[in-house]
Parts: C-alpha cells; structure tokens; sequence
C-alpha cells in the first residue's frame, strides 16, 4: 500500500519535469500597422512574428482589436482607420495570411466571439468627430458579412461575452453607459448609466430591486440616436468615462473600468446597479479577470502601472510599474497563471508587452513590438515534452 | 506546492478524459442538427415567406428545449425576423444562416440557400436613334433591359437584328451600319421580350469632305484643331453628316510608334515626332490631309544645389515661406516616428541648415502648412498617444524659436492626415472622413466654423487645397470636389462650404488635386494625381509606385472632360506644385519631374516629350540610403525644393529656358 503514493509523487514530478509550456499571445501595433505574436516559455517573451497588415502603406490604419476564434484556427483584427469605416480582417493562425474581410463602421475597436452563436461582436469606437451614438457590428465570422449594427452609446469600447455567451457587454465612453445585448436577438437588452448609478449608490437605494425593471422587452435599437432631432443636442460627457467591461467567470457580474473616475466598478447583472467602487491609479483602461475568477488585472493607462486585485478580499494586492508609459490592454492565461500586458509607448518609443507572474507579481520579462502596442489576445498554450 | 497544485490538477484532468468512452464525451451533441421544414425557399422580390427550422435528432426526432434563431446575411437582400418571417428585396441567391445557440459551445448552425428570382423582364429600350441616318455611316445603338421593378438588368444581353440587311446590318457591339435607302426596324429581344425601332436610312447627301487644320506643323504635346466640313454636290454643308476623324503616321525615329490622339471633335496631338495623316470620313466620302510633327524640344538641365540631411527618421511634407525678417525657410514634418517637425533656413538653398525643431505628441506629423503672411505653422498629428490626434498651431515669426501657440483635437481625435491654411482658417482633414473649416484668427482659441462632408456610401477624402476661394478636395473614388468656401461661384463661405463641381475617375486612386489655370489654352485645368503602391511599402527599404496624373478640363464645369494625363514609367505620383505654365511634381522613386504644361493639354504628357528635366535626391546618410521617394515639390524664388520620405529636404534649380530661336537640334 504504500508504494501507491510514492508512484503518484513520481508520476507528478515526472510530468512536471517533462512538461513545459509556451503561451502565445497576438498582439497589434496601432501605429505600426503590424500586429506581433508573442511567444512565453516561461521565462523569456519575444515576438517570434511581427506581421504586417493594412492596404494603405503610407497611412496610419491603426490596427486596434483583436481576438482569436474558440477553435485557435483564426485570428481577427480590426483596423481603426478606413474610407472612412474600419475593416474587420480574418487570419489563419496557421499562414498569418488573410482569409476574409468585411467593412464594419466608424474605427471598429475591439470585440470578441460568442461561443453560443458563434457570431463575432465588435464594437464601433468612432473617434471620427462628432460624438453621436455609435454602433456594435455583429458578423459572421464564417462567411465574414455583417449582420447587424446595433445602435448603442457614444464611443463604444470593451467588447466582451458573458461566459455562457449570450449577453454581449460594452460601455460608452463619453455617455458613460453600460450596455448589454442580448446576443441572440441582436437587441439591446438593458443600458445603465453609470454616473447616475454612481448617484444611486450614493443615496443608498441598494434595496430596490433593479432587476424587476424587465428591460429585456425594450427595443433600444429602435432609438433612433442619430437622428436630426439629436443633432442640435450637445452630448452630456460622462465623468466616468467607462472603457472597459468584463464580466466574471461566474456570470453573475461585471466590472468596468472608470478611465475618468480613476476606479472600477463592479456592477451586480442581478440587481443591474453598481454595488462596488474599486479605487485605482490613474487612468484605469482595460480590465481583465483570471479565470479561476480570484483575480482582477487591470492597466493604469495615464499612470504607466498595472494593477492586481484580489476579488476574494476586494484589495489590491500589487500595483506594478510597467516597462513604458500607457499600459493598454491585457490577456490572461488559461491557468490564471499570466497577464500579458501591451504597452504603448509614446512617440518614437516602441510598443510592448509585459508578462506578469500573478503568482509572484512581478514582471518576468518585456516583449518589443512595434509602435502603440494595444488590441492584446491570448492563442494558445503548447507542452513541450 | 502552489505551482504544482494546477500541474496535478492538469494532470488528473487528462486522465479522467483518456478513461472516458470517446462515445460519452461525444455526447448527443454529434448526432443532432438543423432541419428546414419548408420547403420551397424560392421567392420573388418583395414576397413575404416563413421560414421553419428545429432541431431534430438522428432518427428524425424534434428535439425539444432547443432555440431557434433566424439571420439575414445580407439586410438589404432580404430581412428575416425571429420568428422566421422573411421578407425578399433584392435578386439573387443570399445565405440565410440558421443557428440553434447553446451556452455550452455546442451550437448549431445551418446555412441556407435562398434564391431570390429576378422580376420578369419587362422592356427593351433602344435608345438616342438619330432621325436620320445616311447611307454608307456607322452609329452605335444604346440598347438597355428593364425588368418589371423598373431595374435595369445590365447583366444581360439582348439579340438584335436588322429587318432588311441589305439595308442596315448591326454587330455584337450594338454597331449599325445604313448600307443604302430605305426603312429598316432594328429589333433587340430577350427571353421574348423585345424592343425595336424603325430607322430611315437617307441617301448619303455628302459629296465631299473639307478639311482645314490650324496650323501645318506643330511640335510633339501641340494639339491641333482639325475642321471638317461635308458638302453635298451644290457645295452647300451637310450639317447633320457624322464625320470621323482618324490618322496615320510614321515616326522619324524608325524604331518609335507614331502614337497620338485624336478625338471625334477634330482636336489631334502627336507623341512623336514625325508625318502624320489625318483622315476625315462620311459614308464612304473621306479626305486626308498631312501635317508635319517636330520634336517639342524643352529638355534643360537641373542641377542639385543642396540639401538638409534626415537620417534617423522618414520625411514627410514640407512648405517653405518668406519669414516676417525676409529670409527663407523651410519646414518639414516626419513619417512613423516620433512626432516631430524640423525647421530649415534655406535662404540659401545651397546650405539647408537645420535651425529648429517641435516634438508633439504623434508618430506622423503628415502635413506641415505655414500661413500667407509667414507667422504661423500648422502641423498635423496622427498616431497620439491619447488618440486625441488633431492639430498643433506654432508660432514661427522666429522660426530659430518656434513655440506652440495651441493644439486643436475637436473632431479630429481620428487623426489629421492632410491639412491647408487659408485666410486665417485652417481646413484640416477628419480621420479620411471629412474635412473641417477651423477659424485661427486667434491662433490660441481656435474654433470650428464649418465643415464639408460627401454623403456617398463610404465616402472618403485624402486631401484638401485652397485657392482663390475654392477648396479642391481630394476623394479616393469619389473624385475631386471643388466647393466654394468664399470665391463667391456657389455662394459658399468657410462658414457654409458649397460644393459645385466634382469629377471622378475609374480608379478611384484620387490622391491629390491642384488647380491650373491655363492662360496660353485659355483654360482651366484642375490635376488629379494618384497613389498607389502597386508592390505594397516597405518602410526599411526601397521602393517602387505606381500612379499618374490626370488633367480634367473644368472650363465647362457643368461637363469636365478628362483630356490629358502624365505618367512616369516605373514611378508613381505623389504631390505637386504648379507655376506658372509649369508642373513641378514628385514621383516617388522617380524623384521630381519637371513638366512643361503650356498650350492645350490632351494625350499622353509623357510620351509627347514635354519632362522638361527630372532628378533623383539619393543620399548614403538617409533613412533609407540611396533610395529616392520624393514626396513633394514646391518652387520657391527660382529654385526648386523638394522632400524625400527616405532622406530629408532637397533644393535644385532648372538652367534657364533656351531663346525659343536657338535651334537646338534638328532631325
């Protein structure tokens, strides 16, 4: 009987000292035109392929969003700039070549694939002038058409899927609202205004029951934001300034980042009402939670820091300086083990990507890639035996 | 232990799974689909049909529990609602995807085929027949199909036949030829469909042809006016005859076409020198007449006078002014860099000297624009770091000193690629979208006071020129627009552009425009130059454009008349500059190409001979070493300078022009 545990220890330390591992992560380069794809062992990350994308060679397309397909077998990048919509292109991650494009709407950001319908949900930033609401584009990543826009709030940003895939979140950056979508009817299910809801906490209206509010049967699409009526209205800007959602792993809530208000906010999808203030450091943009659900990363943009937070006890239990100034955007390993993090730069400065160990939290080593690093996705991890 | 905690977790994980019948982890999930139970999924335009799906099991079983949704890949093919009600616009076969979402990732989807039918046909139109056709002449026949929506079904064509082909017989492309008197009805049919006309065919009245040109000897790129006249056999003019002008010609040089132009209006021009006969015909009647071609002879030198070194960055446009103190001076903006602009002393163009430079906030600093009185520069930003892009105003009164007076990023976050200044405005491109009017009298408080936007489907704008009033925008394959923003044709104001004229080409590659006003043709020319990167762009190397100018005749507004073009071999056009009744314009790799545009333009510049001189600016210390990318041109008191994307500001000087009675060689 007790050679049964010494076996058990040998065949762990014998697979731990077999298997390592390499995370891949597709990173682009705003400024360069160029999107990078990062390879981690563990110790070391460099950029083992720096592509070049875009049609318009002497001109800043600005290759902003990107994610990868469910599968692995692709890669999607949205280009910023266009004539004047931004275009949403299809890699194979196999060639790194282009497989399919279609036109989306004004600077197309960033956007994720729903695993219940397969459909790709983009947001449409539109940095184009005037601040009217915009727009989040649902394609068929198959055929690479458009199916819908559906009209939401004034730059939209942070697209991303409730983990059962069926609600699609984005906030509006200058009207300071949250968005939810339903992301089978293509209709916008809820919308709360997060400055007023801010308001509300103040006032301590937690006992009323949001959740009774039975949005789900308004059809805010047919808000007709654009039309002349709107025209002659000057945008109410939010204080806020949400730029990031992500919903937790547990489905029951999502945070949001308050690049104005230099906070996260947790917003309860039950209540539908913030019921957590997290302050940060300054500029607070993307937000990202592990897996495991234990953990919240988020990136100071104007403070040049990254910040980690441990949802079991709402501390923040380290704020690292990133390598460079404007950290942007994050991808977390599937083991929770990793954030990857791009970093901007400013001018002539190249673009980069910190790996950090949310173990150790530290930095463990730094990426270069091209100017104004951003959009941030993670592929794939690979066990080399 | 922490480490080794998700390893084991890992570990255990892939041995439950390797246990597991592959048939349970399969699950169900593999043997269930989507099934249509409608059946006909053909429809006709604007039918309403609905549509039925479920999911049923291997053995045919509907599956309960599981949704069903209904999605239009192309809204305005067809509309679909969630309960399946589809709606049919356009012809054709559309995807209509079907997907039975599943929170587990486990979807289904099934994509279907509707085939929209075309609407029957319903007409068949030949149309602008003349009244009268004359024996022994040629017409092309317009002939169009319209389906019963009133669409016109150019995917289609239609069989047309003559009556009496002894009369008048016509070709596949719709071509009619009268052989003799008599009536004919030329028919055109399709799928029993059919239209048909009757054409009288005249006796040919014309007897002769007279044909007078303006001049008898001409140089290569002139363009001569031929006049023909037909008259009948009382030497009275035969108004209505269809002449055609056609020539022939054989070049002194034996080895050379003898290429040219001549359009059905008597207008002719020669790329070579040469003999040229020009022929004037009706129905069978036709006279030549031969005019002798010289070469146009306006070669001359250019010689580089200097130049102010960027090696660490590219280049991007530049301006050079008279400052306030009398001297020259030069700035030049920088490409996927680090936002900064330099400024150049070049009051002597032999010894560019560097005196200062701005750094902003940007990684393209595109366009560089400074004010008619000398006191204030514009630069554009692209690639901020806060993506708030915009504007930067600078004050370069001592442009050893210059200082940032203010920078402007309302409705121009989404970058400035292009900018020009005009009586205190600054007209700055929005993110390729639009362009803005932005009032800078108070260079410190700068505010938008209009703004000029197309509303075509995926409109699109590169550039933008003002002069005498009159904004010339450049717009991909929308074309030139020129609006009034003050010269008072439109009744336009910066406050309210109005536009008045457009024109597009079939490339759609408008890049630049720059307005020529011909006093020797007595014209007014506007240039359309392209860019295109037929190679892509290699930002570390060398590189090859593709890409020309166009001349489009404005004079009649209403009706401009792309007449004329320049093209480089091998190289490919990017911005320029004209003086003058001449063309100063950068060629990317083909460096700046100097261009005599004197008298009437038609025809192929390039091939007529009329590059008065070219010059490459290469340099072992550029970016890029050795490898010319010229980006602009600009004449400045005589001499001509030049910015280079791969090397920094440029300045060369043309010899002076021959005495026009020096002959300078003959054949």
């Amino acid at each position: 009987m007790k050679k049964i545990p010494v076996i058990f220890i040998y065949l762990i330390l014998y697979t731990y000292s077999a298997v390592s591992q390499d995370y891949y992560v597709y990173t682009t380069a705003e400024s360069e035109d160029e999107v990078a794809l990062i390879k981690f062992d563990g110790k070391k990350a460099e950029a083992i392929k720096r592509i070049p994308v875009g049609v318009w060679p002497a001109e800043i397309e600005g290759p902003h969003g990107i994610t990868v397909s469910p599968d692995g077998k692709f890669w999607y990048l949205t280009m910023a700039h266009g004539n004047p919509y931004g275009t949403l292109y299809k890699f194979s991650t196999e060639t790194n070549e282009v497989v399919g494009q279609t036109t989306l709407g004004l600077f197309p950001a960033t956007m994720q694939i729903s695993k219940a319908t397969g459909f790709l949900y983009c947001v449409n930033f539109n940095l184009h002038g005037d601040m009217v609401p915009s727009t989040v584009s649902v394609v068929d990543p198959e055929t690479m058409t458009e199916i819908k826009q559906i009209t939401t709030g004034a730059m939209p940003h942070g697209s991303r899927i409730s983990p059962d895939g069926l609600k699609h979140y984005s906030v509006a950056m200058m009207s300071g609202e949250l968005f939810e979508i339903d992301a089978i009817s293509l209709q916008v299910s809820r919308v709360l205004n997060l400055d007023d809801a801010i308001k509300s906490m103040a006032k301590d209206h937690a006992n009323m029951d949001h959740s009774k509010m039975d949005h789900s049967q308004m059809d805010h699409s047919k808000m007709e934001h654009e039309n002349d009526k709107m025209k002659g209205h000057k945008m109410v800007h939010s204080n806020i300034k949400p730029t990031w959602v992500i919903p937790h792993p547990d489905g029951k809530k999502v945070y949001v980042a308050g690049n104005g208000s230099n906070e996260i906010l947790e917003v309860d999808l039950g209540k539908w009402m913030v019921t957590k203030r997290f302050p940060g450091d300054k500029g607070p943009y993307n937000v990202e939670v592990t897996p495991d659900g234990n953990k919240m990363i988020v990136t100071y943009k104007s403070a040049g820091s990254t910040g980690v937070w441990d949802l079991n006890t709402g501390k923040e239990v380290a704020r690292i300086k990133n390598n460079r100034r404007v950290s942007h955007g994050i991808a977390i390993s599937p083991d929770s083990r990793y954030a990857f993090v791009s970093i901007e730069g400013i001018g002539g400065e190249p673009g980069s990507v910190d790996v950090l160990d949310l173990e150790a939290l530290k930095i463990i080593d730094t990426a270069e890639i091209g100017k104004q690093a951003g959009g941030i996705y993670f592929w794939k991890i690979e066990h080399d035996n | 232990m922490k480490y080794l905690r998700p390893l084991i977790l890992h570990t255990l994980s892939l041995l439950i799974l390797s246990l597991l019948p592959l048939g349970a982890r399969l699950q169900a999930q593999e043997n269930i689909e989507i099934k249509i139970a409608t059946k006909d999924l053909k429809m006709n335009v604007n039918e309403t049909k609905t549509i039925s799906a479920f999911v049923v099991d291997s053995d045919g079983n509907k599956v309960e529990g599981r949704k069903i949704m209904y999605y239009s890949s192309d809204g305005k093919a067809f509309e679909i609602d969630s309960l399946g009600v589809l709606k049919s616009h356009r012809p054709g076969i559309h995807n209509l995807i079907i997907i039975s979402p599943d929170p587990d990732g486990k979807f289904l989807r099934k994509d279907v085929p509707i085939k929209i039918k075309f609407p029957p046909l319903a007409k068949v139109a030949i149309k602008d027949v003349p009244d009268k056709v004359y024996a022994g002449s040629t017409i092309p026949l317009d002939i169009s199909i319209f389906d019963e929506l009133e669409m016109e079904r150019e995917d289609l064509s239609a069989v047309v036949s003559s009556s009496d082909r002894k009369i008048a017989v016509i070709d596949k492309f719709y071509n009619l030829t009268a052989l003799k008197p008599g009536k004919v009805a030329i028919t055109a049919s399709i799928e029993g469909i059919s239209g048909k006309v009757n054409v009288n065919i005249s006796e040919n009245p014309v007897r002769k042809i007279n044909l007078t040109v303006d001049r008898d000897e001409a140089r290569t790129g002139d363009v001569l006016r031929f006049k023909a006249t037909a008259v009948d056999k009382n030497g009275k003019v035969v108004k209505d005859a269809l002449i055609m002008y056609t020539f022939e010609g054989q070049a002194y040089d034996v080895s050379s076409s003898a290429s040219g132009l001549i359009r059905q209006d008597g207008r002719f021009v020669a790329d070579e020198a040469g003999l040229y006969t020009i022929t004037a015909s009706a129905g069978g009647y036709a006279t030549r007449k031969a005019v002798e071609i010289e070469k146009r002879n306006v070669k001359r030198k250019i010689e580089l006078v200097g130049k102010g070194i960027v090696g660490d960055k590219h280049t991007s446009d530049f301006w050079i002014w008279e400052g306030i103190d009398g001297k020259d001076y030069g700035v030049t903006g920088t490409w996927g860099a680090d936002g900064t602009a330099y400024f150049w002393d070049v009051t002597n163009p032999a010894n560019i000297t560097k005196i200062d430079s701005v750094q902003v906030d940007a990684r393209t600093v595109n366009d560089v624009k400074v004010s008619e009185d000398g006191k204030i520069c514009v630069i554009s930003r692209e690639g901020a770091s806060n993506r708030k892009n915009g504007i930067v105003i600078l004050d370069v009164t001592n442009p050893r000193d210059v200082q940032i007076i203010s920078t402007f990023t309302e409705n121009l976050t989404g970058g400035v690629h292009n900018l020009f200044i005009y009586k205190d405005h600054v007209y700055a491109l929005s993110a390729g979208q639009k362009y803005y009017v932005i009032n800078i009298k108070d260079p410190g408080n700068p505010a938008i006071v209009g703004k000029f936007e197309l509303d075509t489907p995926h409109h699109a704008i590169h550039d933008v020129w003002v002069d005498d009033g009159i904004a010339y925008s450049s717009n991909w394959s929308d074309g030139i627009q020129l609006v009034d923003v003050g010269n008072g044709i439109a009744g336009g104001s910066p406050e309210n552009p109005v536009q008045f004229a457009s024109y597009a080409y079939p490339s759609g590659a408008n890049h630049a425009t720059f307005p020529f006003k011909s006093k020797s043709a007595d014209k007014f020319y506007v240039i359309g130059g392209d860019e295109i990167f037929p190679y892509g762009l290699n930002v570390n190397g060398p590189n090859v454009a593709g890409g020309f100018l166009h001349f489009i005749d404005f004079t009649d507004l209403k009706n401009p008349d792309e007449i004329a073009r320049f093209e480089v071999p091998g190289a490919g056009s990017h911005n320029y500059w004209v003086d003058g009744e001449t063309l100063y314009v950068a060629f990317y790799n083909g460096g700046v190409r100097v261009v005599d545009i004197s008298g009437e333009l038609m025809g192929d510049l390039y091939k007529q001979g009329r590059e008065i001189a070219f010059i490459l600016p290469s340099d072992p210390d550029g970016y890029i070493p050795n490898s010319p990318f010229t980006w602009g041109a600009q004449l400045h008191k005589g001499h001509i300078f030049y910015s280079d994307w791969n090397s920094g500001l440029w300045s060369a000087k043309l010899e002076p022009e021959t005495p026009s009675d020096t002959k300078l060689e003959s054949r």
